[in-house]
């Protein structure tokens, strides 16, 4: 608040208070009273209406400052009524009281929302664990089914399996913090582990995967990484061309390891690559293949996000595409 | 034999992991009666549990600290919990390994060579004959009476694969997964390449037909 901005709002009293002067100095010579003393009195007024102005303006000032800190000190905004000190005036009280029992309605609605999401969440969790066991049995029974059954079933017992999976990590991804744990992990196994999920998935599309310089130490957390590179591996094996090759190569950069993934499918057209980690996009290749959630990318970059590492997308069309993935240095990481 | 206990609930996955451990040469015991299983865990002395975590009565995580205070049996945790708290808690209460349903089962048998191998169990040899042919994994050569061959990465992996079942016809997607099993991750004109070469390695050892080619099957040594 600046002076001018208090004056300005003080203008209507202002205006009063100095035409009820006038008029009473007015009054005072027509009664008589001599000049100066009407000169005094004025001077005097003056200079009372004036200190009451700054002691005022200072005042509300300070008292502002002190509100201003109270809200950039606070993680929940919407807690500000609750934890700012007693108002000076009557109507700053009654004002805080009014913006409290706001808040503290607002309060209930965020933790009711969130109630129901922690509740949605472990539902679906729960669900998806329910759901293992019977898709671990049915992968059993296929397995000791004969060959033709089993190759037939195999690949669509994977494609639920990628499904669960997904339906997994959405709802874990919210809540990451309980579940990664950042350490030293070997690239190479995180690599393995990811074309291992899908190696069905891989093998029936006749993807070659070969891998350049993938023995490195990055700092992540193993599991999640590795669904990050499945999702990777899932699209390349989707949006692949005649003959699909993924190669996954680490790089050193400084204290930090880079991982490309790349390969040489049918590309993402260049005007649709800044929206290809939106939530539910889909391009044409996912709208003419069918079947595209629109979810893994946008997944990729959450997962990624949680594990402080960058991912980066670059694609031609009828060529490729490659995304990158750059693992944090230990330095640079705020849990581990 | 050795011998493996399959601690599961699910009598489903409990049959076919049973059948499953029998084809690939382990005598499965399967627990029915979740009561006392360290006491029966005592009694028929399996070199190999697969422990459920969620069971009637006792969880998985009680029975192993039991299973460890009476018996010293290496213990795989199978099971679909998948958060890291509980795999750590699972290492951290002596299990050997972790593994989460749905497990893929070429892993599921590896972890289990893996664990057996460590505890001392019956470990792969470096070394296999068959038909005349000596194949050394460790030196990565093959090998017969006229002489000597190296072999790459590939060559051996696959050659290894036949020779664990000769006579036998070895699809070309069995060969594919045992490959990717080994992290080669070929595709089938690879395969047909490798092949290719690994012939005419063993022609200069005057095995020209050794791996003869069964159209619409596969691979046959």
């Amino acid at each position: 608040m600046t002076f001018r901005e208090y004056l300005s709002d003080r203008m209507e009293r202002l205006i009063i208070e100095t035409v009820f002067a006038a008029a009473a100095a007015g009054f005072l010579v027509a009664a008589g009273t001599a000049a100066g003393v009407v000169v005094i009195l004025l001077i005097a007024w003056l200079a009372t209406a004036v200190g009451m102005l700054l002691f005022d303006y200072y005042q509300c000032r300070i008292r502002l400052q002190e509100l201003w800190a109270v809200m950039d000190g606070l993680d929940e905004k919407y807690l500000f009524a609750e934890c700012v000190t007693k108002g000076r005036s009557i109507y700053e009280r009654k004002l805080l009281e009014l913006s409290r029992r706001a808040g503290k309605s607002m309060i209930r609605a965020v933790s009711d929302a969130r109630e129901a999401q922690r509740e949605y969440q472990e539902y679906v969790e729960s669900w998806v664990h329910e759901i293992k066991t019977p898709m671990t049995a049915a992968e059993l029974v296929c397995r000791n089914a004969d060959a033709k059954t089993r190759q037939k079933l195999l690949p669509e017992l994977a494609q639920i399996q990628a499904h669960v999976e997904r339906a997994l990590f959405y709802a874990r991804a919210g809540s990451a913090e309980k579940d990664i744990l950042v350490r030293e992990v070997d690239l190479a196994e995180v690599v393995a582990q990811a074309i291992g999920n899908h190696r069905m998935l891989l093998i029936e599309s006749g993807i070659r995967v070969e891998t350049e310089q993938i023995e490195q130490n990055v700092y992540t957390d193993a599991k999640w990484a590795a669904f990050l590179l499945g999702q990777l591996l899932q699209n390349a094996a989707r949006y692949r061309s005649e003959h699909p090759v993924v190669t996954l190569s680490g790089r050193q950069l400084g204290k930090q390891v880079q991982l490309a993934v790349s390969d040489n499918g049918i590309g993402i057209p260049a005007h649709e690559q800044p929206r290809v980690f939106d939530r539910g996009f889909t391009g044409q290749n996912g709208r003419a293949r069918g079947g595209s959630t629109g979810m893994g990318l946008y997944l990729c970059r959450r997962v990624a996000g949680c594990l402080e590492a960058d991912l980066w997308l670059s694609s031609e069309e009828g060529r490729g595409t490659t995304v990158t993935i750059t693992f944090p240095a230990k330095e640079n990481l705020t849990k581990l | 034999m050795q011998k493996i206990m399959i601690i599961e609930d699910d009598p489903v996955i409990r049959d076919e992991l049973a059948l499953l451990l029998e084809n690939e040469g382990y005598a499965p015991l399967t627990v029915t009666d979740f009561s006392d299983i360290p006491e029966q865990a005592k009694s028929s002395r399996p070199a190999l549990i697969l422990l459920d975590i969620g069971l009637p009565g006792k969880d998985g995580f009680r029975l192993c600290a039991d299973l460890q205070k009476t018996v010293r049996i290496p213990i795989i945790f199978v099971t679909s919990r998948d958060s890291s708290l509980d795999e750590i808690r699972a290492l951290g209460l002596g299990g050997d390994d972790y593994i989460t349903k749905p497990y893929h089962i070429p892993v599921l048998m590896s972890r289990i060579k893996a664990v057996l191998r460590r505890s001392g169990g019956a470990a792969e040899p470096d070394v296999t004959e068959a038909l005349g042919l000596r194949v050394d994994m460790a030196k990565g050569t093959a090998q017969t009476e006229s002489g000597k061959v190296e072999l790459t990465r590939n060559e051996l992996q696959i050659l290894a694969c036949l020779m664990r079942r000769p006579g036998e016809i070895v699809s070309r997607a069995d060969l594919i997964e045992t490959l990717w099993e080994n992290r080669i991750y070929i595709d089938d004109n690879t395969l047909s390449v490798n092949v290719t070469r690994l012939r005419k390695k063993l022609e200069e050892l005057g095995r020209p037909d050794l791996i003869k080619t069964r159209r619409g099957m596969g691979y046959q040594l």
